[in-house]
């Protein structure tokens, strides 16, 4: 049986950087990054341990930063039991959600749930913060490509919104 | 009715244990505490230095290297401090000798002592001792200051025992800091997470906008002292090494409380070792009304002043809002630092309360939120 605790602190004794690395490569939010960059980045990235079932967050529940899965599968969900969950997307290795608490104050829209057992790189405000101190060029170029993240994903919410306007009965 | 009796044997078990606790902290302090204040000197010290390495490492590439540079910068600056502080201080200290003599020196107490006497209301001449014991009084006072100095010889080598383990240990946290930090969270259960990373950036920013706010308080404070002694100077104070003073000012200035009095000492020294034997400067008026010999009202009153516009200008923009303490609160941790561990508690006593600040406000939080966790 896994203990997501010890896996936790253990984890760096056997860990391959450059699995961190692969997976942060996959993430819109770190593109055209050089190696070095990566490897500054990679300094300041949380590896967790989650197991089947465990809450990565709860919804309304203060956020702090994004996660990356880096192996395994992750829901995200409205509704706090099973007869009323609503999934509002699965995720998958690669995959990133939770960006929007690097932005802001307001709690978690939504929960996140691991849906096996996963292993995640997280990447908070104050990562953000400590890296706009160290490493000012590296913390704007995260902050572009975040505006840009969002904006691919306002305007999809933006298509959506219209198609589902245009298919609605008068 | 219940549900109350659970709660009940839970408060007695956390009773318990606290008490357990608080028993065996007292059995190991005495062995440990020596190796807790190295470490949070070490801390506080790394706090200071770090973003100097991270800037260093960031333009060399090399951890090791910035670290090395930063260290042999720090303590050239402080070994040149150090050495010429007592260089000239010897230098100082040769000439005094030569030019004084026991009798001499006892006369000018004596004189001393009736220029206070005659300065102060009738009521208290009366509750004064003669001018003559007081005069015998400060020589014997000086005899055991020099007696003292051979017993001074072994504080120092414990001082030095510690300094170099501080040093040790800065080098260590300094090089390994982001690993250190990163094991630490690595360590926070999944549940607490956010939270726990929060809690560990806040102190960091505690602590390291305090301290920068307290260096620079300092330096202010060592620059207007420096300025102060030499527009003395100007005034016929004939004060040296002002700008040693000025900067063991300024270090003094880091205790609150007692610090800026602490940082008067030196002046009123020098003053007194340059100027003995001198009929003007013993018969200086301050603004020509307070008798002032050797300068001494005009150097406590250039220190207060000084102390007044750090205490109520500097300090309040650069270090006030860092912390966030209500002065009465800062009051009472320094006479709780000041109780347990001296002038070194006073000087930990407000950032220790900072730390402790945030970590209740998380508490808190988590308390309120922990639901949602």
């Amino acid at each position: 049986m896994k203990s997501a605790k010890w896996e936790n602190i253990f984890k760096g004794w056997n860990r391959s950087e450059s699995d961190t690395v692969l997976t942060l490569k996959q993430v819109p939010v770190f593109k055209d990054f050089s190696d070095k960059e990566f490897s500054e980045l990679e300094k300041l990235i949380h590896h967790r341990t989650y197991s089947n079932g465990d809450y990565i967050f709860k919804n309304r529940a203060p956020g702090e930063g994004m996660y990356i899965i880096m192996h395994g599968s992750v829901k995200i969900t409205i509704g706090t039991r099973a007869d009323n969950e609503n999934i509002l997307a699965e995720l998958g290795e690669g995959d990133f959600f939770g960006e929007l608490a690097l932005f802001d104050d307001e709690p978690r829209s939504a929960n996140a749930i691991a849906t096996s057992d996963a292993d995640l790189l997280g990447f908070f405000t104050q990562d953000l913060m400590t890296l706009q101190e160290r490493n000012p060029v590296l913390g704007q170029k995260i902050l572009f490509n975040l505006g840009g993240v969002l904006g691919d994903r306002l305007r999809g919410t933006n298509s959506l919104l219209i198609k589902a306007q245009s298919t609605r009965p008068n | 009715m219940i549900n109350s009796q659970p709660n009940y044997f839970q408060l007695i078990y956390r009773i318990i244990i606290a008490m357990i606790g608080v028993w065996f902290l007292s059995i190991v302090w005495p062995f440990i505490s020596d190796v807790v204040l190295m470490l949070v000197f070490a801390f506080l010290f790394t706090t200071v230095l770090l973003s100097s390495v991270d800037a260093l490492e960031r333009k060399i590439g090399s951890r090791g290297l910035s670290v090395l540079a930063v260290v042999v910068i720090l303590l050239g600056g402080i070994g040149t401090f150090i050495g010429s502080f007592i260089s000239q201080m010897s230098q100082q200290a040769k000439e005094f000798s030569n030019r004084i003599d026991k009798e001499t020196l006892t006369q000018e107490f004596k004189t001393l002592g009736e220029k206070f006497t005659s300065a102060m209301p009738e009521f208290l001449q009366n509750m004064q001792t003669s001018n003559g014991d007081m005069a015998s009084k400060l020589t014997e006072l000086i005899n055991t200051i020099v007696g003292s100095l051979a017993s001074m010889a072994g504080a120092i080598g414990n001082f030095m025992f510690i300094a170099a383990m501080v040093f040790i240990f800065t080098i260590i946290l300094l090089a390994e800091y982001h690993g250190f930090r990163k094991s630490l969270v690595n360590a926070i259960p999944n549940k607490y997470f956010e939270v726990g990373l929060k809690l560990i950036y806040n102190i960091e920013k505690s602590v390291s906008s305090y301290l920068r706010g307290q260096f620079l308080s300092a330096a202010s404070v060592a620059g207007m002292s420096v300025a102060g002694l030499l527009l003395l100077n100007l005034f016929g104070a004939n004060l040296t090494l002002t700008f040693f003073i000025g900067i063991i000012a300024g270090l003094a200035n880091l205790i609150p409380l007692i610090g800026p009095f602490v940082g008067m000492i030196p002046a009123i020294l020098i003053a007194f070792m340059n100027n003995i034997g001198s009929e003007a400067a013993m018969a200086h008026m301050l603004f020509g009304v307070i008798p002032s010999p050797f300068f001494i009202l005009d150097i406590i009153l250039m220190f207060l002043v000084v102390q007044q516009i750090e205490g109520n200008l500097i300090t309040p923009a650069l270090v006030g809002k860092s912390v966030g303490l209500h002065p009465m609160i800062v009051m009472i941790a320094l006479l709780i630092g000041g109780t347990i561990l001296g002038p070194l508690g006073m000087l930990f006593a407000v950032p220790a309360t900072g730390v402790l600040k945030v970590i209740l406000t998380e508490i808190a939080f988590v308390r309120k939120n922990a639901h949602l966790l």
